[in-house]
């Protein structure tokens, strides 16, 4: 930990950049009180006395319990099904398959492609075959045991590149290759023909694990009007209540989805949800009785999404002098036996494109080539997590960069600082970077802290019976705010009551990053009242307008403008009713505090918010708002992927400091500084618990997680053998807050909750391989990995 | 038999308690005390943390038995009506919160060492609460959150 724990909380504002953008959310600057406070969050005291209540902490008296039975196969054909037995078990209420699904038997966040319940084959092992709603947990699980199935096992194919081959076993109706996604810049042959060095490598990432501490458990009750209400912890109650309502076969509005608490979700819990929701709801709908469905956690492991694999071969160019020339890139992205977030919504969304379009990093580049390839296997399926494809391909490019720094002995950070995006560059989508982009303040901020060029310099064996080697490593990286889809929006409604009180209504959900805290901070400091005036109706597609998923580090940023809009149009009449009151021009008024005085004469007269509220409120004014909020309209050609996907990014720069055991591959990471351009810091103490806990999770990556696949099989599936980082993991850390104001943001804001987990992972990579020669191109480095990594050397370095 | 032991300071009577329920199940499901959480049933996130006779135990796998005449806390019996316990409030004014779940569990976790020990080093901290999980938060700000409870147990700081 660090001494001087409190002067972490230092924010940088940076100079402001000029420009002109259109469709600004434009708000005074000056003066704030409530956004940019480290204000405590409105739930913690509730969770620090165990009286906040997650899903699994409610009543279940009434309900019927559901549970799945699952193919024990990764690719079979299902010739017959007989659940006769199981119906006959006393306390079962029914037993499905698939022909009982009432409506469409699909479901998916993009492509419905995943059946409620499997009718005729199975993709992975986990696969739903069959449904089973009975009094007691005990009871569902006995009747499973129950279920004949009988089936005829199919090859299967569990590499993406044989998945691609010819005559592979076709895993869907539609092929087993679901994209290739092309990016063309200039000319990349020219490209290498210019470089002095070209390096090629092959990176490769395994299935992550979210390994959110809450396990999954969601169900359905139906309501008298023949409503389906669906709960449970879940980031996109809109993308749930989309595909309940068609497996259902009624309108959407006949579906009511509401969140509770989240444990965690990483990007996890916007798929998850959508798989029990709509099966609870189809044994809600036969049974005509509440249904709940409670995941162990070795079942959150078999049945829900992981973060893609993929397989990443680059090849690259640089001048003598470190200046990139030309990136190429061959992607396998293995998307598993269900499409999920993978594929695209046009013009830019689903994980997949995503990852093409960072995969040449924040670096200007001039010749640009890739070839993503998205296909499936009868592996678990790939979903969103923490970073949507761009965690692996910084893991290959981040690399990369050292090894072309290994080669022409440049240090790591001037190669860096050579190729870095500045205001103006060019990405590799073609897309000028006109606004906020302070990638290279955070490498100059995160040098300085950590003493780069001393620590570099002092690299080496640490002890005098040389067992240990200690090395630094940096990386760099950039993320998206927003999703980069069409229909990319979040909506907000504010009312404002007779006595001043205030209710938001936003349907971004809470997981523990503090949305519930950073929203009404916006709200408050938007109508000029105190935080504790603004009281936050939670996720409830019945009354909140819809705002899209809580994913692509975008709340803040589309929910915090959609809010101050919603302020604004609640203004329109607070500020008509205060100019009466005061006798002064409504441009004149500040609203403050909870009071409203004239900016001209700050000591005269003032009024209460509430009095205000009232009077407008008795001349029948209207003092409700409704805020709607997209981003700029993203582009991205689908031959050439060229264009302005995503309409801001936010960048970081991390460095770590490990130790090797040079004997046993064991690696300790000692050191860490993370710099971040944010935008606007909102909350700057909840904005450092993200970056703390995304790097955490960026460490596991590198060091210790992956889920072990043998024959389809998950092999470590509970905590036990899938290791997360403890406490004893972690080193000191220290984040560094630099703020370079987006011009689309509220208050300057950009999205911060993907971007710590990014560059973490190839910074401790690249320091593994500073310290002892080894580079583990295939992750996780851990002991095996690292001992082997040096053995490959013929040892470590002797000096 | 009847199974007797301390709950959060007031003596608990129950018949019936089978031989093979957890603690963990006594707690949530027939005491209806929820702020214990179950992560993963098989010891190893310590979500499910309790205090047995002071001592941190994972409840999960505790035999509810296990408790007859001893003194069990949960987090529960931590706080006062109108007051947070020290170590509740240090994990509060530390940002030691995010999604929360692990919460409980690791705040006794922490009540337990602070009590063996009132002036732990970080490193004392990080071994005593290393079998507690936590994927939100990366540990920083709860070992800052172990250091306050600290100072506020020992009248340091208020």
């Amino acid at each position: 930990m660090s001494q001087n724990s409190e002067e972490k909380r230092q924010v940088k504002t940076l100079e402001r950049e000029r420009l002109d953008l259109g469709r600004l959310v434009k708000v005074g600057e000056a003066g704030l009180r409530i956004v940019g406070d480290s204000v405590r969050r409105t739930d913690d005291v509730l969770k620090a006395t165990g009286k906040l209540k997650y899903a699994a902490d409610y009543p279940q008296e009434g309900f019927l319990h559901g549970k799945i039975l699952r193919s024990p196969y990764p690719h079979a054909l299902i010739r017959s099904i007989d659940v006769s037995k199981a119906r006959e078990l006393p306390g079962v209420v029914c037993a499905l398959t698939g022909g009982d699904v009432p409506g469409r038997n699909g479901f998916g966040a993009i492509l419905p492609d995943q059946p409620v319940i499997c009718q005729d084959k199975v993709r992975y092992i986990g696969d739903g075959v069959a449904l089973v709603a009975a009094e007691s947990e005990r009871i569902a699980q006995k009747a499973l045991e129950l279920i004949r199935v009988e089936y005829e096992e199919l090859p299967a194919v569990f590499d993406p590149r044989d998945a691609l081959a010819e005559g592979a076993p076709k895993i869907h109706e539609t092929g087993n290759q679901i994209s290739l996604d092309k990016l063309r810049k200039g000319d990349v042959e020219a490209g290498f023909a210019q470089a002095d060095v070209i390096l090629e490598r092959t990176y490769q990432v395994p299935f992550l694990e979210h390994a959110y501490m809450e396990p999954d458990c969601c169900w359905a009750i139906p309501q008298p009007d023949g409503t389906m209400m669906v709960e449970g912890p879940m980031q996109a109650p809109f993308a749930v209540r989309r595909n309940v309502a068609p497996v259902l076969g009624v309108p959407i509005n006949m579906v009511r989805a509401r969140q509770i608490h989240m444990g965690g979700g990483f990007g996890g819990k916007e798929d998850s949800p959508i798989d029990l929701c709509c099966r609870a709801a189809v044994l809600a709908k036969h049974t005509g009785r509440p249904v709940r469905i409670s995941l162990e956690r070795e079942e959150v492991t078999l049945q829900t999404c992981k973060r893609h694999p993929m397989i990443m071969e680059l090849k690259v160019g640089v001048t003598k002098d470190g200046k990139l020339t030309a990136f190429k890139s061959t992607v396998y992205d293995e998307q598993g036996a269900y499409a999920s977030l993978g594929p695209k919504i046009p013009p830019a969304g689903g994980s997949h494109v995503h990852a093409m379009v960072m995969s040449p990093g924040p670096y200007e580049i001039e010749n640009c080539w890739v070839d993503a390839y998205l296909c499936y296997t009868n592996h678990p399926y790939g979903g969103a997590m923490r970073g949507f494809g761009a965690p692996q391909v910084h893991i290959a490019h981040e690399q990369m960069m050292d090894e072309l720094a290994a080669e022409l002995g440049m240090d790591p950070v001037d190669i860096r600082r050579k190729n870095a995006f500045k205001l103006g560059s060019k990405t590799a989508t073609s897309q000028v970077l006109d606004q906020s982009v302070g990638l290279r303040e955070t490498l100059d901020a995160c040098e300085e802290r950590f003493g780069w060029s001393q620590r570099s310099d002092s690299a080496g064996w640490v002890d005098a019976a040389k067992t240990k080697r200690r090395g630094v490593g940096v990386a760099m990286g950039w993320y998206r705010t927003s999703i980069g889809t069409g229909g990319d929006a979040c909506g907000a409604n504010v009312h404002v009551h007779e006595d001043g009180s205030v209710i938001l209504y936003s349907g971004i959900t809470e997981m523990g990053q503090g949305a519930f805290t950073v929203l009404p901070q916006i709200c408050a400091e938007a109508l000029g009242v105190e935080l504790e005036d603004v009281r936050l109706v939670k996720p409830d597609t019945d009354l909140v307008p819809e705002s899209g998923p809580t994913v692509g580090s975008r709340s803040t940023t589309l929910m915090g403008n959609a809010i101050i809009l919603a302020c604004r149009q609640v203004r329109e009449s607070l500020d008509q009713k205060a100019a009466e009151m005061l006798g002064v021009e409504p441009e004149r008024l500040v609203f403050c505090g909870r009071k409203v005085f004239d900016r001209d004469n700050p000591d005269g007269k003032a009024l209460e918010f509430r009095q205000v509220a009232a009077a407008a409120m008795a001349s029948g004014m209207r003092l409700i708002g409704q805020g709607w909020w997209a981003p700029p309209k993203a582009s991205l050609d689908p031959e050439t992927g060229q264009g302005s996907p995503y309409f801001v990014y936010t960048y970081s720069t991390h460095m770590a400091e490990v130790e090797v055991d040079v004997q046993t591959g064991e690696v300790t990471v000692t050191d860490y500084v993370a710099a971040f351009d944010v935008g606007k810091a909102i909350n700057p103490k909840a904005l450092e618990g993200q970056i703390e806990g995304g790097v955490a999770m960026g460490l596991g990556y590198a060091l210790m997680e992956k889920v072990v696949l043998e024959n389809g099989m998950p092999q470590n599936m509970s905590l036990q053998n899938y290791l997360i980082p403890t406490m004893l993991d972690m080193p000191d850390l220290k984040p560094l807050v630099l703020e370079q104001t987006n011009q689309h943001g509220p208050y300057g804001a950009k999205g911060i909750g993907e971007m710590p987990n990014i560059p973490a992972t190839p910074a401790v990579i690249n320091a593994v391989a500073n310290a002892c020669g080894g580079r583990v191109r295939s992750l996780p480095a851990n002991p095996e990995a690292v001992f082997w990594a040096i053995r490959e050397l013929g040892g470590p370095p002797q000096d | 038999m009847e199974l007797i032991f301390k709950l959060n300071g007031e003596e608990v009577r129950l018949s019936q308690v089978p031989g093979e329920e957890s603690l963990l199940t006594l707690l949530r499901e027939r005491l209806g005390l929820t702020g214990t959480k179950e992560g993963c049933g098989v010891g190893e996130c310590g979500a499910c943390s309790v205090l047995l006779d002071g001592k941190v135990v994972n409840s999960c796998l505790t035999a509810a038995w296990q408790a007859a005449g001893r003194e069990v806390t949960t987090i529960e019996g931590l706080a006062g009506d109108e007051d947070l316990h020290p170590v509740q409030r240090a994990f509060v004014e530390a940002g030691a919160v995010q999604c929360g779940f692990c919460t409980p569990g690791m705040i006794l976790a922490a009540k337990s060492l602070l009590d063996q020990n009132p002036d732990p080093d970080e490193e004392v901290i990080k071994n005593a609460l290393a079998g507690n999980l936590c994927r939100c938060t990366g540990y920083h700000d709860i070992i800052r959150a172990v250091r306050r409870a600290g100072k506020l147990l020992r009248g340091e700081t208020s």
